[in-house]
C-alpha cells in the first residue's frame, strides 16, 4: 500500500478545513456593512436634481431594515444591519459547511470501522 | 499503483514530498463542489422563500412591487403563497448552481495553496492546523467570475427578451457602475467594473478572516 505524501496530506488538510465561525462572521460582516454604507454613499454624494428623491429604490431596503434611509443617517444604520445580517449570513455557511464535512467525515470513519471489522 | 502526479517545485524544501496525486486532487474537488452546492443551494432557497414571506406578510399596500421582477429571470415566481415555494425551488437550483461555480473556479488553484500550505508548515506534521487560511486571490476570482457573469447572464436575457427599454430597474445599476446599460457592451463594461469590485472585496474579506484566525489558532 503506498504511503501518502506530504503534499497530499496538505490537500486533504485544505479541503476538509473547518471553516472559523467567528472570523467567518466577523468578515463578512465587516464587508456587507462597508458594502452596504458605501452603496448609500454613493447615492449621496452624485445627488439627484432639486425636489426629487435621492435613492428611492435602494430605500426599499426599509422594507426589510426598519429605519433605514438613503440619508447619511441611514447609511451608517445600513451599516450596523449590514454587520448584523453578515455575520449572520457568514456564521450560517461556516456553520453549515463546517456541519455537511463533519457528517461526511464521521460517516467515512463509520465505514471504514465497519469494512475492518468485516475483514477481520 | 500509477500515479499521475503533479510536481510542485519546492526550492526551499527539497527533501519534502510535494507531489499531489491527481486523483485524489479531483475526488476533493468533486465532493467539495458537491458539498458547496449543497450548502448555497439551502441558503438560495430559504433566502428566497422568507424574502417572499416577509414582504408577503409585512402588510404593505402592494407586497412584492419589485421583487415580483425576479419573475422575469425565473419563470413562474412572484411575491405569493404558492410563488414563495416556486422561489424556494428556483433559489436552490441557482445556490447550487453558483456554488458549484464558485468552488469550481476556486479550486483552479487549489495546487498553489497546497505549495503555500507546505511552505507555510515546513516543520511538519506537528504544525497540523484544522483551520487554514482562504485564499482571497482565489476567492476573489471565484465570486467576480460569478457575479460579472451573472450580470451579464440577466443583462443580456432582459435585451433577448426585448424588454431592455423597459428596464428601468436594471438602469439603476449606472449609480453604481458608470457605463452599465442594458445591452451587450453595457453588460460587458459593467461586469468588468463588478469583477474589479468583488475581487477587491474578497481580497478585504480574505485579509480580516485570515487575521483573525492567525490570532485565534496561533
Amino acid at each position: 500500500m503506498n504511503s501518502i505524501s506530504r503534499a497530499d496530506k496538505a490537500l486533504l488538510k485544505i479541503a476538509f478545513c473547518r471553516i472559523d465561525v467567528t472570523a467567518m462572521a466577523t468578515a463578512t460582516g465587516a464587508v456587507v456593512g462597508l458594502l452596504l454604507f458605501l452603496a448609500t454613499a454613493v447615492l449621496l454624494i452624485k445627488g439627484a436634481s432639486p425636489g426629487v428623491e435621492v435613492g428611492p429604490h435602494l430605500e426599499m431596503l426599509g422594507i426589510y431594515l426598519p429605519g433605514y434611509t438613503v440619508t447619511w443617517w441611514g447609511a451608517l444604520l445600513g451599516a450596523v444591519y449590514g454587520m448584523l445580517l453578515g455575520a449572520a449570513a457568514g456564521a450560517i455557511i461556516a456553520g453549515m459547511w463546517n456541519f455537511t464535512h463533519y457528517l461526511y467525515m464521521t460517516a467515512m470513519v463509520i465505514r471504514a470501522s465497519w469494512m475492518r471489522m468485516m475483514v477481520d | 499503483m500509477d500515479r499521475n502526479v503533479y510536481q510542485i517545485d519546492v526550492k526551499d524544501n527539497p527533501a519534502a514530498e510535494t507531489e499531489v496525486d491527481e486523483r485524489l486532487l479531483r475526488t476533493v474537488i468533486r465532493f467539495n463542489t458537491l458539498l458547496t452546492a449543497i450548502v448555497m443551494g439551502f441558503l438560495g432557497g430559504a433566502g428566497l422563500f422568507f424574502m417572499t414571506l416577509l414582504s408577503l406578510n409585512r402588510g404593505l399596500p402592494n407586497p412584492g412591487h419589485y421583487m415580483n421582477l425576479l419573475g422575469v429571470f425565473m419563470p413562474g415566481y412572484e411575491v405569493s403563497p404558492t410563488g414563495a415555494w416556486i422561489g424556494l425551488l428556483w433559489g436552490s437550483v441557482t445556490g447550487a448552481i453558483c456554488g458549484a461555480v464558485l468552488y469550481r473556479i476556486y479550486a483552479r488553484n487549489l495546487r498553489l495553496h497546497v505549495k503555500d500550505f507546505i511552505l507555510r508548515n515546513n516543520s511538519g506534521d506537528a504544525s497540523y492546523h484544522l483551520i487554514v487560511p482562504i485564499g482571497g486571490s482565489s476567492l476573489g476570482l471565484a465570486l467576480g467570475t460569478l457575479t460579472a457573469g451573472s450580470l451579464i447572464v440577466t443583462t443580456n436575457w432582459l435585451v433577448f427578451r426585448g424588454t431592455a427599454e423597459e428596464s428601468v430597474h436594471a438602469r439603476l445599476l449606472e449609480n453604481f457602475l458608470p457605463g452599465y446599460s442594458v445591452s451587450l457592451p453595457g453588460s460587458l463594461i459593467g461586469a468588468i467594473q463588478l469583477f474589479v469590485f468583488v475581487y477587491l472585496s474578497c481580497l478585504l474579506w480574505s485579509w480580516i478572516y485570515n487575521g483573525i484566525i492567525s490570532v485565534r489558532h496561533r
